[in-house]
Parts: C-alpha cells; sequence; structure tokens
C-alpha cells in the first residue's frame, strides 16, 4: 500500500500556473525535506495537498484513497495535519484549549450527545484532556498550559502549534517552514522533537530555508522550482549536487540587485 | 529533551496571566460539583426574589430584563464566541413572537406546543440565515442579516391578512402550562426565570464541548480552525440555528406576557439594543451579557426623566466601551486590545 | 411615459451615486462600513433645511453651509470614533463602533428635528421643458446636470489634484503611501470630509426634488449606499456610478409599475441577491489573499 502519491499535480492561479506536473511519493516513516528558492511554489504544494486548494490537474492519493479536492477539514480527518508558515496558534485563548482544538476531530461526540448523553461526553472529554496533557508534556509545556498563548516566547509557540497539529494522531504530518524565526538551540530542540515523532510513527514532510536543519533532519530531499520538482535525493546528494547551488544563486542574485 | 512534570489532567495548575476558562472549564473536569453548587445557590437565590421585590412595577422591569437575558445570551453564542455579526437577531424574536400569537389566537393551541414550535421555527429560519456565511463574507454577510431584518418587518407590516399588518395581533390568551395558569407578574417571572435557566443550561453543556471549542476557533482564524478538522460551513450554520432557537422562545414568552405582538417590537433598533447590551457585559463570556443587560435596563429607567436624551446617551456609552474596553465588562480577551 | 421614468430613474441614480461615492471610498481603504454615513448626510441635509426656511437665507450660501458642515461631521465622526481602531483590531469592533456612531447621530438629528417629514423647499421654482417630445421638469435637469457635474469635477479631482491622487495611493496601500510621504491620517479625514460633502450636495437634490426630508431617510441612504456600492463593486468610482444608475433606474420602474410601497423591499431584495450571486459586484474583481 502506498503512502503518499502526488501524480502530475497543477495549479493555476487566474493563468499564472505556480504549480506544474509534480509527481511525488512518500512512504510512511520517513523525513521528507522539501526545499527550493523563494516562489517555487512549496507552501502552494502544501495547501493543495491540506485541503485549503484545489489542485487544477493531477490528484493525491494517500493510503490508496483519492484525497484530491476534499476539503481541509476532511482531509485532517483522514489523518493528515499541518502547521503554517507563519504560525497560526490561536493567541486569545489557553495553551491547553488550543491543544483541545486541535483533537476536534477525534473527539466522537455529537450534539445529540452533548445535551443527552451528559455523562457519556464527559468521560469522552477527560480522556481529550489526558491526551492533551500527554502532547503537552512531550513538550514541556503542562505546567504552563492555562497561559494565554499569545503570552508564550516564540519558539514555544511553535512548538504549540506542531503539538496542536499531532495530538490528533495523524500519520502524515506537514511543517510548513517550522523554524522560522527561531535561534540554534530551539532549532537543534525543533530537530530532535521531529526525531522524537517519527519514533512515534507519524511521517513528516517539511518545508524548510534553513539548510542547517533540514540537512540534519530529513532523510530525503525534494527539490522544488518555479512550480515544477527540480530534482530529489539524499541530502548529501543534494549537498554535492551544482545544479541545486545553481539555482538558489540564481534567486539570491535576483535579490541582490 | 523531554522532563516530566507532576501536571496531569486533575491538577491544573494556575499560573501566569491566564484566560477566562479556568474556570468554566470544570464542567468536563474536575471541580464541577463546586460549580454547580455555585450555581444552585445562585438559584435558589434567583427563586426567592418575588418575595423580595413586592412592587408589580419592579418585578416586571426585572421581568424584562430576564426576557432581555435570554435574547442576549442567544446573540452572544453568535457574535461573542463565533464573530458573527448579525443584525437580525430581533427578526428571530419576532418569528417566535408571531408563531405563538398566530397559533393560540387563530387555532387554539396551548402554550407548551407554541413555545416548542416557536424555537423550532426560529432555529430553521436561523439555518436559512446560516446558509449564505459560506459564501458571503464576514462584513457582508452583517448586511444580509440587516437585509433579513427589515424584510421581516416590511413582511408584518404589509401581510395584513396573516399578520394583521401595522396593528399586530392582539387578545393573545393568558398560557397555561401543564396546569399551571401564567397570569401574575410572579407568575410570568417563575416562567421567564424556567426559560432562562434552561438556556444557561443548555449553554453552558454546549459551551464547554468541542462545539464550543469550534466557535471560538472559527472566530479566532477560521482558515485554522478548518485545518483542525471544524467544519467551518456547517458549524456557522449550527451555531447560527442554535443561537435563534433561543430568540424563537423568547419571542413566545413575550407574545404571552405583552398578549400583543406588533412588527414595531421587532424593528432594527432592537436588534442593535441587544448588540449593545452584549457588548457591554461582554462578548465571548457566557453570562457576561446578563450584566450588559442589567446595566442597560438600569440606565434606561435611570434616564426615564429625560428620555428624549436616553438614547443619545446608551449610543454614545456603546462607543466608549468600544473605545476603550472592547471586551466589555466580563468579556473574553481576545476582544482587548 | 416610458422615458419619462427613465429620466427620473437616471436622475435619482445620479443622486444614488453622489451618496454612495462616500461610503465607497472609505470602506475600499478602510474596510469599514460607515453605518454612520446615512445619519452624517441626512443632518447636512436638515442643516439646509434649517438654514432655507427657518433663517432664510440664500440659497447658495445655505448649500454652501450645509455641504461643509456635513463634511465636518464626517470628519469628526472619523476622528473621534474610527480613528483608534485602525490598528488591526477584530474587524468586528469597527462595525459595531460605526453602528454606535450611527446611533448618536441619529438620535442627535432626531432631538434637534423630530422624526416627522419636514417640508424641504423647492430652491427652483417648477417649470418644464418641451424637449424631443417630451416635458421635462426643470428641476430634474438641473438635478441631473448638478449631479453628474459634482461626479465629473471628483474624477478630475481625484486624478489631477495632489490631495486626489493621495487618496488613490492611500486606497492602494496604506502602508506603502505612508511610506512614500503621504499623510495617512490628514488623507483620511479629507476621504470622510468629500464623502460627507458628496452625501450632503446628494441628500439635498433629494429633498429638493421630492420636496421632504425626514430622519428615516438617513437610514435609507445609508442602506442605498451599501446596496449600490456592492452592486457595482466597492471602491472603485465606476462602480459606484453603474450601482447608484442601476438601483435608481430599477426602484423607480418598480416603483411606478408595479408598486411604490416594494420599493423599500425591492432594495433588500437587491441586497440580498447581489450578495448571494456576486458579492464583488458588477465591476469588482475577487480578491485573491496568501494563505
Amino acid at each position: 500500500m502506498n503512502f503518499l502519491t502526488a501524480e502530475n499535480i497543477g495549479k493555476n492561479f487566474g493563468g499564472v500556473a505556480a504549480l506544474s506536473d509534480i509527481s511525488l511519493t512518500v512512504d510512511r516513516g520517513e523525513i521528507v525535506g522539501i526545499i527550493g528558492p523563494n516562489g517555487s511554489g512549496k507552501t502552494t504544494l502544501i495547501n493543495n495537498l491540506s485541503g485549503l486548494y484545489t489542485p487544477s490537474t493531477g490528484r493525491f492519493v494517500f493510503n490508496d484513497e483519492d484525497i484530491t479536492g476534499l476539503p481541509a477539514h476532511q482531509i485532517t480527518a483522514k489523518g493528515i495535519s499541518r502547521t503554517f508558515q507563519n504560525l497560526r496558534v490561536f493567541p486569545n485563548i489557553s495553551i491547553l484549549h488550543n491543544i483541545l482544538i486541535g483533537r476536534h476531530c477525534r473527539i466522537d461526540v455529537s450534539l445529540w450527545n452533548v445535551y443527552f448523553r451528559i455523562w457519556h461526553t464527559r468521560k469522552i472529554e477527560s480522556e481529550a484532556r489526558k491526551k492533551a496533557m500527554q502532547i503537552l508534556e512531550l513538550a514541556n509545556l503542562a505546567d504552563r498550559c492555562q497561559d494565554l498563548a499569545k503570552n508564550l516566547p516564540y519558539g514555544e509557540q511553535r512548538l504549540l502549534e506542531i503539538c496542536r497539529a499531532i495530538v490528533s494522531d495523524p500519520e502524515l504530518l506537514l511543517l510548513d517552514e517550522p523554524c522560522a524565526g527561531m535561534n540554534p538551540v530551539e532549532m537543534d530542540a525543533l530537530a530532535d522533537f521531529i526525531r522524537v515523532l517519527q519514533k512515534k510513527g507519524i511521517t513528516v514532510i517539511v518545508i524548510e530555508h534553513n539548510m542547517r536543519f533540514i540537512m540534519q533532519v530529513a532523510q530525503r530531499l525534494i527539490v522544488l522550482e518555479s512550480g515544477r520538482k527540480f530534482c530529489e535525493g539524499t541530502p548529501a546528494e543534494i549537498q554535492k549536487n551544482k545544479a541545486v547551488q545553481d539555482i538558489y544563486l540564481g534567486d539570491e542574485e535576483e535579490h541582490a540587485c | 529533551m523531554t522532563t516530566k512534570n507532576s501536571a496531569t489532567a486533575e491538577t491544573l495548575p494556575v499560573t501566569g496571566p491566564h484566560s477566562h476558562y479556568p474556570r468554566l472549564q470544570t464542567l468536563y473536569a474536575p471541580g464541577v460539583t463546586r460549580q454547580a453548587a455555585i450555581y444552585g445557590l445562585l438559584l435558589i437565590g434567583l427563586l426567592l426574589i418575588p418575595r423580595v421585590i413586592n412592587n408589580a412595577y419592579y418585578l416586571g422591569i426585572v421581568n424584562y430584563i430576564v426576557l432581555y437575558s435570554i435574547l442576549c445570551l442567544g446573540l452572544n453564542l453568535i457574535l461573542g464566541y463565533t464573530g458573527l455579526l448579525s443584525l437580525g437577531h430581533a427578526a428571530f424574536y419576532g418569528l417566535g413572537g408571531y408563531t405563538t400569537a398566530i397559533l393560540m389566537t387563530r387555532y387554539g393551541w396551548g402554550f407548551l406546543p407554541c413555545l416548542l414550535l416557536s424555537g423550532m421555527i426560529a432555529l430553521v429560519f436561523g439555518i436559512l440565515l446560516g446558509i449564505p456565511t459560506r459564501k458571503v463574507r464576514g462584513d457582508y454577510f452583517c448586511l444580509l442579516t440587516i437585509a433579513f431584518g427589515e424584510i421581516f418587518r416590511l413582511v408584518a407590516q404589509a401581510w395584513i391578512d396573516f399578520t394583521n399588518g401595522a396593528m399586530g395581533i392582539v387578545g393573545i390568551p393568558i398560557p397555561r402550562l401543564l396546569g399551571w395558569t401564567i397570569r401574575t407578574e410572579v407568575d410570568f417571572y417563575y416562567l421567564g426565570l424556567g426559560l432562562l435557566v434552561f438556556t444557561v443550561f443548555t449553554l453552558i453543556l454546549l459551551i464547554h464541548s468541542k462545539f464550543g471549542r469550534a466557535f471560538i476557533a472559527i472566530r479566532e482564524d477560521e482558515l485554522a480552525a478548518s485545518v483542525m478538522g471544524i467544519n467551518t460551513a456547517v458549524y456557522k450554520i449550527v451555531v447560527f440555528a442554535i443561537g435563534c432557537f433561543y430568540a424563537g422562545l423568547a419571542g413566545s414568552y413575550l407574545a404571552v406576557y405583552q398578549t400583543t405582538v406588533t412588527p414595531s417590537n421587532f424593528r432594527i433598533e432592537e436588534s442593535c439594543l441587544m448588540i449593545i447590551m452584549v457588548i457591554v457585559g461582554g462578548m465571548g463570556s457566557l453570562l457576561a451579557p446578563i450584566a450588559g443587560v442589567l446595566i442597560m435596563t438600569i440606565a434606561t429607567e435611570f434616564f426615564r426623566g429625560i428620555a428624549e436624551y436616553r438614547m443619545l446617551i446608551i449610543g454614545g456609552i456603546m462607543v466608549a466601551v468600544l473605545l476603550f474596553r472592547p471586551q466589555g465588562i466580563f468579556g473574553t480577551s481576545a476582544f482587548k486590545d | 411615459m416610458f422615458f419619462d421614468v427613465l429620466l427620473v430613474g437616471i436622475m435619482v441614480g445620479a443622486i444614488y451615486t453622489l451618496v454612495t461615492i462616500g461610503y465607497s471610498m472609505v470602506y475600499s481603504i478602510l474596510k469599514l462600513m460607515n453605518f454612520a454615513h446615512g445619519d452624517v448626510y441626512i443632518f447636512g441635509t436638515f442643516v439646509c433645511y434649517s438654514l432655507l426656511s427657518t433663517y432664510h437665507l440664500n440659497p447658495i450660501f445655505a448649500i454652501l453651509v450645509a455641504t461643509v458642515m456635513g463634511g465636518m461631521l464626517a470628519a469628526l465622526v472619523e476622528v473621534v470614533a474610527y480613528r483608534r481602531l485602525r490598528s488591526g483590531q477584530h474587524r468586528m469592533i469597527s462595525m459595531i463602533t460605526a453602528l454606535g456612531a450611527a446611533y448618536v447621530i441619529q438620535n442627535a438629528n432626531e432631538l434637534s428635528w423630530g422624526n416627522q417629514v419636514l417640508p424641504f423647499p423647492t430652491i427652483v421654482e417648477a417649470e418644464a421643458w418641451h424637449l424631443f417630445g417630451l416635458t421635462i421638469p426643470v428641476t430634474q435637469i438641473i438635478t441631473l446636470s448638478v449631479a453628474v457635474g459634482i461626479i465629473v469635477l471628483f474624477t478630475l479631482f481625484l486624478k489631477f489634484h495632489s490631495y486626489g491622487k493621495a487618496i488613490l495611493c492611500v486606497s492602494e496601500d496604506i502602508p506603502t503611501a505612508s511610506l512614500m510621504g503621504i499623510p495617512i491620517n490628514r488623507t483620511i479625514s479629507i476621504v470622510y470630509f468629500i464623502g460627507g460633502l458628496l452625501g450632503v450636495i446628494g441628500g439635498i437634490l433629494y429633498s429638493t426634488s421630492y420636496n421632504a426630508v425626514s430622519l428615516a431617510m438617513g437610514f435609507r441612504g445609508t442602506i442605498i449606499a451599501f446596496t449600490a456600492a456592492i452592486i457595482g463593486g466597492i471602491g472603485s468610482l465606476s462602480g459606484a456610478l453603474v450601482g447608484g444608475m442601476i438601483l435608481g433606474i430599477c426602484e423607480n420602474f418598480v416603483g411606478v409599475y408595479i408598486s411604490s410601497a416594494y420599493r423599500d423591499p425591492i432594495t433588500f431584495l437587491f441586497l440580498i441577491v447581489i450578495l448571494l450571486i456576486k458579492p464583488t459586484g458588477i465591476m469588482g474583481s475577487v480578491e485573491q489573499s496568501k494563505v
């Protein structure tokens, strides 16, 4: 059974092709990195996979099921969670509540249960809380679980967002530039955390610009450029690949002017 | 990297600036019996109010406070928790009122089935109004609610055969509930209190469940909410339906309390008044709107002498509150600066 | 008969355009629904009424004073009520504040002028011209000319005057405009001022044509501005024009051929239909926002 396959994914925005003909596979248990210069379509690809956009062409197959075009909430329920490039925790509610919202799709409580089966609901809710606290302990945030999310330091807010994504027991986790704004110490802690997640059986796809980070975390890299897959390989192979360096250099030159 | 600590679900330590939720979270966590005891004491106090207030006029004011509390609690669900600005809440109030009025005067229905049906009809129309939220973005949705409210009023005025037009429906009979005849201010107080208790209880159940959290998530960041597995389109319809259900109940109560319903009971000014009450009391906090109702009602009574300036002052209060303390008195800090 | 109705519709449409421009500009720049818009312009109209009926001032002078006062009230509302909210508050808070401001102004109007319909004096003596076999009242021609003239003037203002160009910049992108040295607060105040000014002119033209001014026209004016702006597409002058014209002409046809009682419901129906089918309006385009 294939874990995740993308077949000829293309996405147009009013005539501009943000993605063209992207095909890739991800095996269960891998940590895959997606890299590429600015504007190469990394986030767009993730947005299409997680259901925020619908691909114009091509399809995604997850666990042998075609999930192309499904809305975001259904894709999350099927086991694919994500974080955001520009950090979207819920700032004005507590850490615990952030995590509980992340657990939403696994809390099997209907409106009927809420009103007419109060004890049943109570049992399920306290299970959800236990699960939430477990995740928070893993991230060393449990003792501050009542604090408002916006009062956390930036690095811990990013960690919170990842915790919120994994509390729903996803099989696949998509991290969109999780290191942005972090210092090296936080980055190393994050790398360790991702490896812990891998041991727990979660497959991870990471988009990152920070080369030092992605090289130490990813087992395999996929390089995008201008909306197309440029190449893929192990970190060692990619590091030695001159063509990859060139596409980044070209990006730098443009920006230098 | 991981260091185990002693925090578990049973003992949630409280440190640092925290949200308003810790108190109310306890419904599904330990501590609920203590919360329930507090509410129980409060309820006993409320049951004794008619003993304390003998004056029928003042008890009438209390009845209006109870009535508007039901309306504002429902509106707070839509506005404060989910972040949807509905300026048509009075229309659902009206739907409930007219349903009860017509069924009782023209078809001789009993009060209890009218009460339930009023709520249901308001709920159904709430669903209808909630459906466009998927397509119509936040600001524009507000206009839709204004349009809905105005069309309701205009139809109520124009459809004379059905609603008796601007004269309204008069002579709504005295309600009986399971053998209890509701005639005096005291009787209506207990009826209103019963509806209020029902409203508060069902709201507590809802808010503390995953649905309540989902509504808050939708208010804070709808996109992120959808990625959490929340079907935002459906949830917005659900919250609208439920909030409007309470408005329908309130309308039914108004019909038997006032024994008349007219279109002028349900103008957009009423919707605005409810919004003001919710704002002043505090958005997004369960019981906070009741504080708003209390304050605005007392202010209205207080300023009755200078009645013409009353609305001006009230409007001014609203703007001042929004500028300097948008979260109201007890509202959630999400609306703070 | 048809052409009479059409002509009146066009005249009304031009008036609606004047009223809509101010609202549309504010929304496109600040994403704020100025609920107080209608109440501000009816204030100006009321002022003109008082100046004409009670003080018997020279009409030109009265109109001038009234429009300036209307514009100033609009700018005042901005400074007092809206300015603090411009920085990233929850959008809903701004909208409700606008509602509160509308409340205050509306009630102040009511205190000053009551809520009955007041007879607005005719400024120009009613005659009729005979053109192409049609009988057209002079008032209609004058109203239409004035409205169109002002719209044209305003378009030129936006294109050629430095304040006008500043407004266009600010409506594109506030941070960039401020980096270019454009005084944002002053420009926004000017936007509100002009919006109020144009609205008052529209209100005076309307009241003069129909010889009536009343409190209820304020709220109706706000609704008309919303509806016309959305029909035509928020933010563009042409959108306000298209929306105002469509609304004015259709309303008039419905009012004459079906029943005048349906005039209000028709406006709301329009609003609902447009919101459901194409909320970006006829001239508007869909915005894509980056996720």
